[in-house]
């Protein structure tokens, strides 16, 4: 693990699902398929889409957590009944209120229809400072940023500019597979 | 005047640069509400009785139409007709106890107020946080109208109007209007208009939002302009009575009143009205045709009209009944609103618990069964049964439950026996419970309390400001 770089591991961002500012949430569904299909050097599946502007530089980045945080319903009191963790609740409760609140509010109809014409840049997360990582960083660095800052992705940069994207999944396949080498290894040497 | 504008621009200062990171600006909405005249108008006033102590400090401030009982210093700022009643402050020698600790109190413990600007706001009971025992402080704070800061001290805070703060240490925390807060010791919240939440870490939370647009008829207050809605039409219908009894140095009060019972001077009582025994009734309460049985209370800013308490109702700071019949042991909560019509009573059985901020405004008559715990906002009877529950019934809660805009999680037989516990305290300490020899409280303790007023300079740059006063035995 010690040889690699992050330029080693990440996936470059011509081969990551990419949409510019102006897409609709559903617009960046299709380009995350559509990365999908095309990307075969992993088991593991894309599973955010960046949003770049028109210099094509990445502004932010849309998880599948944000999409669906996009479909939930929304409205002042439901913003209210959201902070509720603040005041002690816990999230089995908020999610109680919340239940009873939707169940006395009108239906929202066509709740994907109208998510899909949403704008991207609402939902999408802008990447803080420790979000980016050099692509000649040692890859042990590298999960040290990610465990410490809890993220399911880095963005690689080259100078100013981010040129991919060094993913959880992808470093902890490595991780693993080094683990199982290694303990091969030693009952190989106790065998003998 | 203008040292007085300057401790306004100061009291806003200091509010402010506490509020920043709520990003709340305190000025738009008290800027202008009691015009600098108005703090120039009225006297203070305060209370001496062999059975309360009495060390007052007052400097550099306005304390216009303010009344003032016990242990209080008051620096840099204005108070305009606020209550400050030391007469539940911890005493030396007395013992608090604190989960499993039991800390000896040092000295008296004293109310100061410092930077701050209360109007029309209920100062009272002791500081329930055992790391400032002797001293309840409330700094660089603004409460706007009929606000009750109960047992809690501030720092660096915004009340607003008819907004209760009880048995909570709060930091850097905006209170919306109506909303009740006993939760400990918060920080850094701004809590929405409306709100009611009571927490006990580890053992249960209460919550409860009035509905906004239905709350704004009620209360509405939106900088720029004084606070609106049925609640100040009421206070206000009613001003007249008060400036009567302010006016007069000797009054004279309609009813007959027993030995054991207390009737403030400065309440307003109007014909048909009877006193029990044991009654408590406080300053700026008014009562009108109304019947108080034994041991029942009106505290501070309580109106009570054409209704009867049967016998030791607890009545907290600010609740208003009106055409209500209410069986014994029925807990009204601060400022509570309870209103039937004259062909439409309100009846609320015995034992009941009406939690704080709770609005039952009835144009059908309506009736509460014993034993009820109450709570949110009341029209008819299909209301009750999304806003209330058998106690019996909430005591077996363990989990949590949601019933429309109400959230309980935790112990509701916790819940339930700390507000039995804490009304039984309640009428204890207000003496209800008086034999005639034993169990005197607030009911025979305050029975004999002289009032002196002072004023401050009539004009000039210091004009509205009270000299430094130091009343001592």
């Amino acid at each position: 693990m010690k040889n690699y770089c992050v330029k080693d591991m990440m996936v470059p961002i011509s081969e990551y699902a990419t949409v510019p500012e102006d897409a609709t949430l559903f617009d960046s569904v299709l380009a995350l398929e559509k990365a999908q299909e095309k990307y075969k050097q992993s088991r593991y599946s894309h599973r955010a889409v960046l949003i770049l502007d028109k210099n094509k530089r990445v502004v932010g980045r849309l998880s599948q957590m944000d999409f669906l945080h996009a479909l939930e319903p929304r409205d002042a009191n439901l913003d209210q009944i959201r902070k509720f963790k603040q005041f002690g609740f816990s999230r089995k409760a908020v999610s109680l209120q919340q239940e009873e609140y939707l169940k006395s509010s009108p239906p929202i109809l066509d709740v994907y229809s109208k998510a899909a014409k949403l704008k991207v840049t609402d939902f999408m997360q802008r990447p803080t400072e420790g979000e980016f990582v050099d692509e000649n960083t040692s890859v042990d660095n590298a999960l040290h940023q990610l465990t410490s800052g809890s993220n399911l992705s880095l963005l690689a940069t080259r100078g100013t500019h981010i040129v991919g994207v060094l993913r959880l999944a992808d470093v902890f396949s490595a991780v693993f597979n080094a683990m199982k080498e290694s303990e091969s290894q030693r009952s190989e040497g106790a065998q003998r | 005047m203008r040292e007085l504008e300057k401790l306004y621009d100061r009291i806003i200062q200091r509010v402010n640069i506490n509020l920043r990171e709520r990003d709340f600006d305190v000025n738009p909405f008290v800027y202008n509400l009691i015009p600098t005249p108005q703090m120039t108008k009225f006297y203070a006033f305060y209370g001496i009785s062999p059975n309360h102590p009495l060390n007052l400090v007052f400097k550099h401030t306005n304390l216009s139409g303010s009344y003032f009982l016990g242990k209080v210093r008051v620096t840099n700022s204005l108070l305009y007709k606020s209550d400050i009643r030391g007469d539940e402050l911890k005493k030396y020698g007395d013992l608090f106890q604190y989960q499993e600790f039991n800390i000896p109190v040092d000295q008296d413990e004293e109310i100061t107020i410092d930077d701050c600007f209360l109007i029309k706001t209920l100062v009272h009971n002791f500081s329930h946080d055992p790391e400032t025992l002797e001293t309840f402080f409330i700094r660089d704070t603004v409460s706007t109208h009929y606000a009750n800061i109960h047992g809690s001290p501030l720092d660096g805070c915004y009340l607003g109007p008819f907004s209760t703060v009880d048995l909570t240490t709060m930091r850097d925390c905006v209170i919306g209007a109506y909303s009740y807060v006993q939760a400990g010791e918060i920080s850094h919240l701004s809590i929405e208009p409306g709100t009611v939440w009571v927490r006990k870490p580890d053992d249960f939370n209460f919550m409860y939002r009035h509905p906004i647009s239905q709350l704004s008829s009620y209360i509405y207050f939106a900088s720029g302009s004084p606070p609106q809605g049925v609640f100040m039409d009421f206070v206000e219908d009613r001003k007249e009575a008060f400036q009567r009894v302010f006016n007069v140095v000797n009054i004279e009060h309609p009813v007959t009143v027993p030995p054991s019972a207390s009737l403030d001077r400065f309440a307003v009582i109007k014909p048909k009205t009877h006193i029990g025994d044991n009654v408590l009734v406080a300053q700026r309460a008014f009562l009108q045709n109304s019947w108080l049985g034994r041991g029942a209370n009106a505290q501070e800013n309580c109106y009570i009209i054409n209704s009867k308490l049967k016998g030791n109702n607890v009545t907290a700071h600010g609740a208003k009944i009106i055409e209500a019949d209410l069986a014994t042991n029925v807990f009204v909560g601060f400022n509570s609103f309870l209103r039937g019509r004259p062909n439409a009573r309100l009846s609320i059985g015995q034992d009941c618990i009406i939690m704080p901020h709770t609005i039952i405004d009835t144009r059908n008559p309506l009736a509460i069964p014993p034993g009820h715990l109450v709570w949110g906002l009341i029209h008819e009877a299909n209301d009750l049964e999304m806003n209330s529950m058998p106690l019996k019934q909430f005591s077996k809660i363990d989990t949590r439950i949601c019933r429309g805009s109400m959230l309980f999680e935790g112990s509701g037989g916790s819940f339930v026996s700390l507000f039995q516990e804490r009304i039984h305290h309640i009428l204890e300490a207000n003496g209800a419970f008086y034999d005639g020899n034993l169990n005197r409280g607030h009911a025979q303790r305050n029975q004999n309390i002289s009032f002196n007023t002072i004023q401050p300079y009539p004009m000039g740059d210091k004009e509205g400001l009270y000299p430094t006063i130091i009343i001592q035995p």
